[in-house]
């Protein structure tokens, strides 16, 4: 059975490539699964999607947690644990990750001896304010590193799959996905099929013997307020918006009243102040200053520039 | 309206009530609207909220609110509403809580809820006069769900369930002449990229009793198909195409608070969002572009027309 994992952040595309890919599979002759897992986050939070196939019923159920090929569109994440893009790793797990950094040095970094795969042609540019939709080219790929379906029937899954956005995406779609096919080359089919899950010396996982507590105790009440600032939702940025202090005409207003999120407060002397632990990087504040003294910096670039993973 | 806190644009709350850290997706313009109605409201208000994308605001243990929040069902929200101001009536009769500890009751939901399956308990509820606050923030399909067509997607728009080739067929429904029809205390069209007319109307339904009702556009990068920097000018465009008139209803009179002079061409906004780029690419759709100028001529005519006639001339 195969076992496939596409990484990326909620907005890139992760799971209209499992269905691309799943879709490829399935007229390919496999029984298929594809399925995406959010968290309770949106566009632009960690999220992944997974394919399972197989020439056999799948028994299986649930997340992938012994996959073949790891797929990432963002190599941000890779850094990030709750982004889970390592967990369950074999040695010979391919993982594929777009980025500009060559492969040895993301197996050096990582320390491992896997392959890694650098996908060429993924638009990984994020200097400007887009997420960039990456599903065509990471489900084009995939098909490639997997080698089991052709390029016509990559052709068929992306036109089923992507038709519905309009005639202008479908053709651009196609086009992606089969450069990305192509330019995979020789380590077309390099990944390794996994091996069935053996339900004999399977283990009952402990929590199905879960006991029910009493409804005070597990009623999911909530006592305290504003709980919600726990959650560091500054990790979903991918840009950071800075503030040119010369520029700033100190109308907090402005910047204040546009942030969804309320994360930009007002210092003594009136300049805004913004809460990098919970701004997600929306950019309207950039969009709306009305002195460009907001502007739009790659939170990987300004994270090397200090030196420091915060 | 006359003795508001909200004069000039510095005059908006500068410290928000709301807390960071949030579910909703980067850009969010419901979010945005929730957190300017929140900051007028103030502390002392509890959230009913029918399944949709803000209730993902509150997901255990973490919550944004500094009071209760209820998650209901799709459909009954304003019977929660019902419920919650029950409560408090009652302990305040009994002396258990004092006036000043009183709660403003507010309903939250999307427009899935709002124009369709929670309108029936929502009429109930403006029919027995329930004092509460309905705030719908309109993202115009299902949003949670992937953004699925509902009676406030607007014609022409594409949806999960109706692709490009077909798009959305109906119209979207006028909810706001709806309730106005049913005489609720007040009625009033909001969106978080005009913060001042909001605060404004918020202040204005706040120190009324009775149902009040407020829909609030909510631009939704993720549903309509747009960078999230873009949500604070598409919210704009909205207003300046006239697409999204600001307007407000009491006592059988109907006021807008911003009119578009002069109207932008709809397709200024329209070309901003994916979900109707099938108008533009890959060749101009004509037909259906004149047909939503048109929709939007014939409304303002109407108000235009109306308002002379009142006028006697
Ligand atoms: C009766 C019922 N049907 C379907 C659902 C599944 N569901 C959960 S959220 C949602 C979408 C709600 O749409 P809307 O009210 O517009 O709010 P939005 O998601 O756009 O915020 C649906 C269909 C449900 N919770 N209850
Ligand atoms: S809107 Fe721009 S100029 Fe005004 S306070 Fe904010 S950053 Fe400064
Ligand atoms: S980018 Fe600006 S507007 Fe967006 S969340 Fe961060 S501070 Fe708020
Ligand atoms: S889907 Fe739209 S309405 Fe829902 S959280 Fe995301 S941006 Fe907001």
């Amino acid at each position: 059975m195969y076992r496939i994992r596409f990484h990326g952040r909620g907005g890139q595309g992760m799971k209209t490539a499992s269905r691309i890919l799943g879709t490829a599979l399935f007229r390919g002759g496999f029984q298929v699964q594809d399925a995406p897992r959010y968290g309770a986050e949106r566009r632009g939070a960690p999220m992944f999607a997974f394919v399972r196939a197989a020439r056999e019923p799948i028994l299986e159920r649930g997340i992938i947690t012994n996959p073949d090929l790891v797929l990432v569109a963002d190599d941000s994440l890779v850094g990030i644990p709750a982004a889970g893009v390592m967990a369950g790793l074999r040695t010979d797990t391919v993982l594929a990750i777009a980025s500009d950094t060559d492969a040895d040095t993301w197996r050096h970094r990582l320390h491992i001896n896997n392959p890694v795969v650098i996908l060429p042609g993924i638009d990984t540019d994020d200097d400007d304010t887009h997420i960039p939709d990456t599903s065509a080219q990471c489900a084009g790929a995939a098909a490639a590193l997997i080698g089991k379906v052709s390029r016509v029937v990559l052709t068929e899954a992306v036109t089923e799959e992507t038709s519905g956005f309009g005639a202008l995406a479908l053709e651009a779609n196609l086009e992606t996905a089969l450069a990305a096919f192509d330019a995979i080359g020789l380590q077309t089919g390099s990944v390794v099929e996994g091996a069935a899950y053996d339900v004999a010396s399977s283990v009952r996982p402990d929590w199905v013997d879960l006991s029910a507590e009493a409804s005070a105790v597990a009623a999911p009440n909530i006592y305290a307020a504003l709980t919600s600032v726990q959650v560091r939702t500054g990790l979903w940025r991918t840009l950071r918006p800075l503030l040119e202090r010369d520029k700033c005409k100190r109308c907090h207003w402005v910047c204040g009243s546009y942030c969804p999120d309320g994360v930009i407060a007002v210092d003594d002397a009136g300049y805004p102040e913004i809460d990098y632990e919970h701004c997600k990087g929306c950019m309207i504040c950039v969009a709306q200053c009305p002195a460009h003294a907001l502007v739009a910096v790659a939170e990987e670039e300004y994270r090397t520039a200090k030196g420091d993973g915060a | 309206m006359n003795d508001t806190t909200f004069n000039r644009a510095r005059d908006l709350p500068t410290a928000h009530l709301l807390g960071a850290g949030t579910a909703m997706c980067a850009g969010c313009g419901g979010l945005g609207a929730v957190r300017e109605v929140y900051d007028v409201l103030g502390e002392d208000t509890v959230f009913v909220n029918a399944a949709g994308c803000m209730t993902m605001l509150s997901v255990y243990p973490f919550t944004p609110f500094r009071g209760s929040w209820l998650y209901t069902a799709m459909a009954s929200a304003p019977a929660g509403a019902q419920g919650v101001r029950d409560a408090l009536d009652i302990r305040l009769a009994k002396g258990e809580i004092s006036k000043d500890e009183d709660l403003q009751v507010v309903v939250l939901t999307g427009d899935g809820s709002a124009y369709g399956m929670g309108l029936s308990a929502t009429s109930a509820a403006i029919d027995r006069g329930l004092d509460f606050i309905y705030l719908c923030y309109d993202n115009e399909g299902y949003g949670n769900t992937g953004q699925q067509t509902s009676a406030g997607s607007p014609h022409g728009a594409r949806t999960a369930t109706d692709p490009a080739s077909s798009a959305v067929a109906g119209y979207k429904k006028d909810l706001f002449s709806i309730w106005a029809a049913n005489k609720p205390t007040y009625v009033a069209t909001v969106v978080a990229s005009e913060p001042l007319d909001l605060a404004r109307k918020i202040e204005e339904a706040r120190a009324l009793e009775g149902p009040r009702m407020i829909i609030a556009l909510a631009p939704c990068p993720t549903g309509w198909g747009f960078e999230p920097s873009q949500s604070a000018e598409i919210g704009r465009l909205a207003v300046k195409t006239g697409i999204w008139p600001l307007k407000k209803w009491q006592n059988g009179k109907l006021v807008h608070t911003r009119v578009p002079h002069p109207r932008l061409p709809v397709e200024d906004y329209l070309k901003t969002q994916r979900r109707f780029a099938h108008l533009f690419e890959p060749r101009r759709d004509e037909v259906q572009l004149a047909e939503i100028q048109a929709s939007v001529d014939d409304y303002w005519r109407e108000i235009e027309e109306a308002k002379s006639s009142s006028r006697g001339d």
